[in-house]
């Protein structure tokens, strides 16, 4: 049936993840965090095993709001409602928006209140897309 | 899919077994010594802040290759920022302030060495066992400081409410405020009284690990795990390294080996005559007793070394019936001597009626000095009632069963001592039929 279809070239979607910050995970004992460390980055691992994962990182919780015209407002973050605030981001190349749906669903933090925004990041032209394997094994980690 | 060789995935860096737990201890000591006892409070904020920094950069970004050294650059400069703050809002401590900016300037690396790591532990630990805090409170304290455990973790170890643990903690640090007590080691003549009151605290804290088992059974073996622990911490440095230190971790290293045994399959409590030895952990009683020839050293003989002495007796028999009553009679003889308690008293008894028999067992609980103190234990109650048993008094024995059982707290002795009820009942009733 689909034997002659070609399988669409993975597309880039980016996860935002929001209640992050320190105040989700405070009540947590030190072997709960250490718990949910391990297990979010078996998660992330897994996925750039997989070749699904390009990219993550952490974001500073310090912020800037930028408005008006000429930037004539700047505001500090982090927001009012701390929950808004985005604490990182990861860069999957999968099929389509279900398929980056169902990996945000297997989070592990999600059990602690995390909040995952999923989006699709629009090809600027549509061959576009990077498919590169090399950069599949290009993790960023943070150091601080 | 892709015919690319497989790209190896870059593992983050692995975290040790309680990594957050135990450096939780380690960084309250580095930071302490650095603040001042009298900046405990401030010093656990800055730790727990430091975690959660650790806690949200790594799970999104990898564990560093060294974890240790980044979450202590972190709580450094934590705790200089909260400093900086301190002096802006109050102007005062500055000269204070000026010493730490001095030594935390310096990177991680010149807090890092082990002999200092070592030496605040210990400091730490003199801190927590100091004998202005009662002794329950000092293991509260501990378990919070030194190891690291959450409130809610203590509260569900001592069955008690998360709200009452807090209330105790604060209460604590409040005495320590006011006992102004420095972040050193004792020198001299107080190191001795000291260093018993930190093996009092960790002869508690162990034991509370080590009964039966109200509260959340896995937590409270974790309190017995954390006791061991600590005790090599205290052997680790020379000023506690003394026999009746090696004496102690013997006795808990001897007791320890024969957890996996005290329990069956469904959680009931196993007496030593019913366990299987082949789950004794040989490895935990072979460092036992080389931590017992250790104790040897010098001429203390303290309850320590009578009662690690009696655990190496039990854990290196081949089996029960060889058991060296006689030996273990003295050692009995020695403790009470040194500790005249009923409990001991008790404990003796029960080795009299396995050299004498039963009724010999019942003269030496009935000779119990201070046996009314004895009145409200089922401990009491329950020997009493095996050895009115083996005496084929089966009357008697359901009686002291009975009560037993209306003293017992513990989910598996009530089920122990219902057993044994049960038993002495069904055999004077067969007896009578």
């Amino acid at each position: 049936m689909s034997a002659n279809q070609p399988t669409p070239p993975p597309a880039p979607f980016l996860l935002f993840f929001r209640n992050s910050g320190p105040e989700t995970h405070a009540h947590l004992s030190p072997d709960q965090r250490q718990q949910l460390v391990t297990r979010w980055n078996a998660w992330f691992e897994g996925l750039v095993a997989e070749g699904k994962a390009t990219e993550g990182q952490p974001l500073e919780l310090e912020t800037r709001l930028v408005s008006g015209p000429g930037g004539a407002r700047i505001t500090d973050g982090p927001f009012p409602e701390a929950k808004e605030a985005i604490g990182g981001y990861v860069k999957l190349m999968v099929r389509d928006l279900a398929e980056a749906t169902a990996i945000a669903r297997r989070h592990p933090g999600l059990a602690y209140g995390l909040i995952i925004e999923v989006r699709q990041m629009t090809p600027t032209c549509h061959l576009g897309v990077n498919t590169k394997p090399s950069e599949a094994g290009e993790v960023v980690v943070h150091q601080a | 899919m892709s015919d690319a060789p497989p790209v190896a995935p870059r593992q983050p860096a692995q975290l040790v077994e309680h990594f957050f737990r135990h450096e939780t201890g380690r960084l309250h000591g580095a930071l302490l010594r650095l603040l001042g006892v009298h900046n405990l409070a401030l010093a656990e904020d800055v730790v727990q802040e430091a975690m959660l920094r650790a806690l949200r950069t790594w799970s999104m970004g990898g564990v560093p290759p060294n974890p240790s050294a980044w979450i202590t650059q972190v709580a450094m400069n934590l705790a200089k920022d909260h400093l900086r703050r301190q002096r802006m809002s109050a102007g005062k401590e500055a000269a204070i302030i000026t010493h730490h900016e001095q030594t935390i300037a310096s990177p991680a690396i010149a807090w890092e060495t082990a002999h200092a790591i070592r030496d605040d532990a210990l400091r730490l630990l003199f801190v927590c066992c100091h004998p202005a805090v009662a002794p329950d409170a000092q293991v509260v304290l501990a378990l919070k400081m030194i190891c690291g455990f959450s409130t809610a973790e203590i509260a569900r170890a001592f069955l008690s409410s998360e709200s009452a643990i807090e209330k105790q903690l604060t209460r604590t640090k409040q005495r320590i405020h006011e006992a102004g007590i420095a972040f050193e080691i004792p020198e001299g003549e107080d190191l001795a009284p000291r260093l018993n009151g930190v093996l009092a605290a960790l002869y508690l804290l162990f034991n509370e690990g080590y009964k039966a088992s109200s509260g959340d059974r896995l937590l409270r073996e974790e309190l017995s795990t954390e006791a061991i622990r600590l005790m090599a911490v205290l052997l680790a440095h020379p000023a506690g390294r003394t026999p009746r230190a090696h004496a102690l971790l013997a006795l808990m290293l001897l007791t320890a080996a024969r957890f996996p045994s005290r329990l069956d399959e469904h959680g009931a409590l196993l007496r030593l005559h019913d366990q299987d030895r082949s789950k004794w952990d040989r490895a935990l009683i072979e460092q036992g007793l080389l931590h017992l020839v250790a104790a040897a050293e010098g001429d203390d003989l303290s309850e320590y070394h009578l009662q690690a002495g009696i655990a190496a007796i039990h854990c290196t028999a081949a089996d029960y019936a060889a058991t060296d009553w006689a030996r273990i009679l003295r050692h009995y003889d020695e403790l009470y001597r040194l500790k005249p308690s009923p409990v001991v008293a008790l404990n003796r008894a029960v080795v009299v009626a396995h050299l004498h028999g039963p009724q010999a067992g019942l003269d030496a609980i009935s000779r119990i000095a201070d046996r009314d103190r004895l009145e409200s234990h089922y401990l009491l109650h329950a020997v009493t009632g095996e050895l009115h048993w083996r005496l084929k008094d089966e009357r008697a024995a359901a009686g002291s069963f009975r009560r037993a059982l209306a003293l017992a707290h513990v989910g598996p002795e009530q089920a122990y001592l219902a057993r044994m009820l049960e038993r002495s009942l069904d055999d004077g009733a067969s007896l009578s039929a």
